[in-house]
């Protein structure tokens, strides 16, 4: 038992080293300069118009329940007009960025994790060494990158779509006045918070395209081996962020007293 | 082994396909097909890679349908037929794919005694008994506990023969038995294709693109190309066509005489 | 969105309605063998627990914490408890026990369905005269249509659990206010409907996951391509499902 548990923390250790060694070779190739600049817009803009479509049809309708619940929880203090100001605030801290963050490693980190995983399993990525061309440079860092520049992007976008799901539920079915909700959205949040949630998007963007390029590019074992990259991506980048969705939370939004 | 043939004659026809054609999107595989293969003999259907032979098989068990035109398997039209009459064809029918398609999850003896637990009655002792007989008359015994990724591709594919022969089938369909081995194991499968066929005496269907073992097999060849259907009769028939894609087709493995536009 | 994007999604819809229909045929015809599904639910459930209890512990972290600023402003931090169990209950912990089985099982449903579809196997089920829908999809149905609701249980109560230590540890609101109004808004109504709210995602999943297993490209690409468009179909599907549910629920 003892040994069974102590090879499981190796592998996890490993893992580690594993991915960390990968980050740290990608962070070579960009003090190198070696990372080509168009294979980054061309990851990022495939990944924009991968991910904005899916992101923003979730996050609507989860803004507009949290609209629904929120009118109901506020009926308890006759505290209708404060909706607008928490939804705005939930939204904004957590909503749109984990939201935006789970989707981008549902569709473009799962998508990235194939890619990398079928070409190292149609040896793609051997030619690419044989052909004196660093495959990290190439294939691994762009994407990386791209996800870093992308999920910031989405998760603003979310927080838009997110607070509009909640005035749809608020204005459109509770009948709240257009003015009573405009008027107390800011209250709370102002563009510190925007930015920080932001932020979070860099944070998760790094670590989905982390996990994702990690998985993929050490993918093996024929279809089943990118079946199995693809869905260890989804299940750790998602573990992962809600982790560190605390950390950042903590850390950001007081929390502390 | 003479219970294999229900008492049908040898030589009638089981297979028929009336005027066939399918199309994938704008892309036509078979533009009217007719052909006619005959019960207890081995039919090898030839031809270059995308002329349409692997679809030919699965419109024969009905995995596709044609467009048009009629496919009829042992007094069945496939292409009309309700889903149960579609089974309990295909319980006549086994099948040797391309590369076994063995599922991964499953033993070697849970794979072969498959089709035995769901259409069957029997007891546990009398399918492992079965299990290892079909495996002995392949050449595998002793491989029941093995999991399908630790075999090699011959094997996978004998291993998939000994299922698809495990219920007594009429027919048994091959998807390309020799592609992707090397000469010596492509020769140990037609030893045993051959050998199987003297043993069971029931009708085999072969696609293929293996000239040398078509011939050692074959008691009757037809050839796609192009979709259509431009040669079929015994190997000594086709060996004497005039065609010139058929001596192009056979002459790099048979060795013909020179092909007659060849300057 | 073009029109050319909209007639593909429609038409994807549609096939996605036959492909269910054609499995509910199936399994009404051949029978649900329930020895496949406790076997699929169990391995299920193994898996997906303890990625599960870490994601519940952390969302429920969060909760106590968003909880916590939206209710110091109505100047009733002590009411963070009724703020955890209502939203936990009702939304975030079966769109969590969701999204973990969809992530999980489903993935892993789809990409499995997918190699073997790649492999020739499924074309091996229909030859010999086995129904791959129910051979294959019907169980894994009904097994994520029972665990679900059970994972969704569990992450209630990993979640409140978290909330609890988080309220009580890092944000000093009093242990006794907190379980009195946790335990005090936990209303067996809106568990029921938690629960049926998993039930119905779990059948999302696993529908979905068979459809885009069944209707993947053959290769390595087509596996890679099928999982990631199924894990974002069943979000998307899920997240507007449990609108839909909370507005008639809740309305």
């Amino acid at each position: 038992m003892s040994s069974l548990s102590s090879a499981f923390s190796f592998r996890w250790l490993r893992s580690l080293g594993v991915a960390s060694c990968l980050l740290g070779e990608v962070g070579g190739a960009l003090l190198r300069r070696s990372v080509p600049l168009r294979e980054v817009t061309t990851h990022a803009a495939t990944l924009c118009g991968r991910c904005f479509i899916p992101v923003n049809i979730t996050i609507f309708p989860f803004g507009a329940v949290m609209g629904l619940q929120g009118m109901q929880i506020l009926d308890l203090f006759s505290a209708h007009r404060l909706v607008s100001t928490l939804l705005a605030q939930f939204v904004i801290q957590e909503l749109g960025p984990v939201l935006a963050a789970v989707l981008v490693a549902a569709q473009g980190g799962s998508s990235f994790a194939a890619e990398l995983g079928t070409m190292r399993i149609k040896d793609e990525i051997s030619a690419t060494e044989v052909m004196a061309v660093d495959p990290i440079a190439w294939h691994v860092a762009p994407r990386l990158l791209a996800m870093a520049l992308v999920v910031p992007l989405l998760v603003v976008i979310a927080n838009f779509f997110g607070i509009l799901g909640s005035y749809t539920v608020a204005v459109g079915l509770y009948d709240q006045a257009h003015g009573v909700f405009m008027a107390h959205l800011y209250e709370n949040v102002g563009s510190l918070d925007v930015l920080l949630s932001a932020l979070k998007g860099l944070c998760f963007g790094v670590l989905i395209g982390l996990i994702a390029v990690w998985k993929g590019f050490t993918a093996s074992g024929g279809a089943e081996g990118v079946g199995r990259a693809v869905n260890d991506t989804v299940v750790q980048a998602v573990m992962f962020i809600l982790v560190f969705n605390y950390l950042l939370s903590s850390l950001f939004f007081g929390g502390g007293t | 082994m003479a219970s294999f043939s229900f008492g049908r004659e040898r030589g009638h026809p089981i297979i028929c396909f009336r005027n066939v054609r399918k199309a994938f999107g704008p892309k036509v595989v078979l533009d009217g097909v007719d052909m006619e293969l005959r019960s207890g003999e081995t039919s090898v259907i030839i031809g270059p890679s995308g002329a349409g032979k692997s679809v030919c098989l699965k419109l024969l068990v009905g995995l596709l349908e044609p467009d048009q035109g009629e496919v009829w398997v042992d007094g069945v039209q496939v292409n009309s037929a309700n889903e149960n009459d579609l089974y309990a064809l295909r319980k006549r029918i086994g099948m040797l794919f391309q590369d076994g398609a063995l599922f991964d999850s499953m033993s070697v003896a849970d794979n072969i005694a498959f089709p035995l637990r769901r259409h069957t009655r029997l007891g546990e002792d009398a399918i492992r008994a079965k299990v290892c007989a079909v495996l002995d008359q392949v050449g595998l015994p002793g491989v029941e506990q093995q999991m399908p990724a630790e075999l090699s591709g011959g094997m996978r594919k004998r291993v998939s023969l000994a299922r698809a022969i495990i219920t007594e089938p009429q027919i048994i369909l091959f998807d390309e038995p020799n592609s992707g081995l090397d000469p010596v194991r492509s020769d140990e499968i037609d030893a045993l294709i051959q050998r199987m066929k003297v043993e069971l005496g029931i009708t085999f269907v072969i696609i293929s693109h293996d000239i040398v073992g078509t011939f050692r097999v074959a008691d009757h060849i037809a050839m796609l190309h192009g979709g259509t259907l431009i040669a079929q009769g015994s190997p000594s028939d086709l060996l004497r066509s005039p065609k010139a894609e058929v001596r192009r087709f056979l002459s790099r493995n048979l060795g013909l005489p020179s092909l007659p536009e060849r300057p | 969105m073009s029109a050319g994007l909209m007639s593909v999604s429609v038409r994807k819809i549609g096939a996605y309605a036959l492909f269910c229909c054609d499995c509910a045929v199936s399994t009404l015809q051949h029978g649900v063998r329930w020895n496949r599904v406790m076997e699929e639910g169990h391995k299920l459930g193994v898996k997906a627990f303890p990625v599960l209890a870490v994601m519940a512990v952390f969302v429920g972290t969060n909760l106590a914490i968003q909880g916590f600023t939206a209710f110091r402003q109505l100047g009733a931090g002590s009411l963070l408890g009724m703020f955890v169990a209502l939203a936990g209950v009702r939304e975030v912990c079966p769109i969590l026990a969701a999204t973990m089985i969809a992530a999980k099982g489903g993935t892993e449903m789809t990409a499995q369905l997918a190699v073997m579809n790649t492999k020739e196997q499924i074309d091996a089920l229909e030859v010999m005269a086995v129904d791959p829908r129910a051979e294959l999809v019907a169980p894994s149905v009904f097994a994520i249509m029972l665990v679900l609701p059970a994972l969704t249980i569990i992450a209630v109560a990993f979640s409140i659990g978290a909330a609890y230590l988080v309220a009580v540890h890092q944000l000093h609101v009093g242990s006794g206010d907190f379980l009195y109004h946790c335990l005090g808004n936990f209303r067996i109504y809106d568990l029921w409907v938690g629960l049926l709210k998993a039930c119905v995602f779990g059948i999302v999943i696993a529908s979905v996951s068979g459809y885009f297993g069944f209707h993947s490209e053959r290769g390595p690409a087509g596996v890679g391509r099928s999982t990631n468009q199924a894990v974002v179909a069943m979000c998307v599907v899920c997240v507007s499902l449990n609108f839909l549910l909370s507005a008639i629920a809740y309305g």
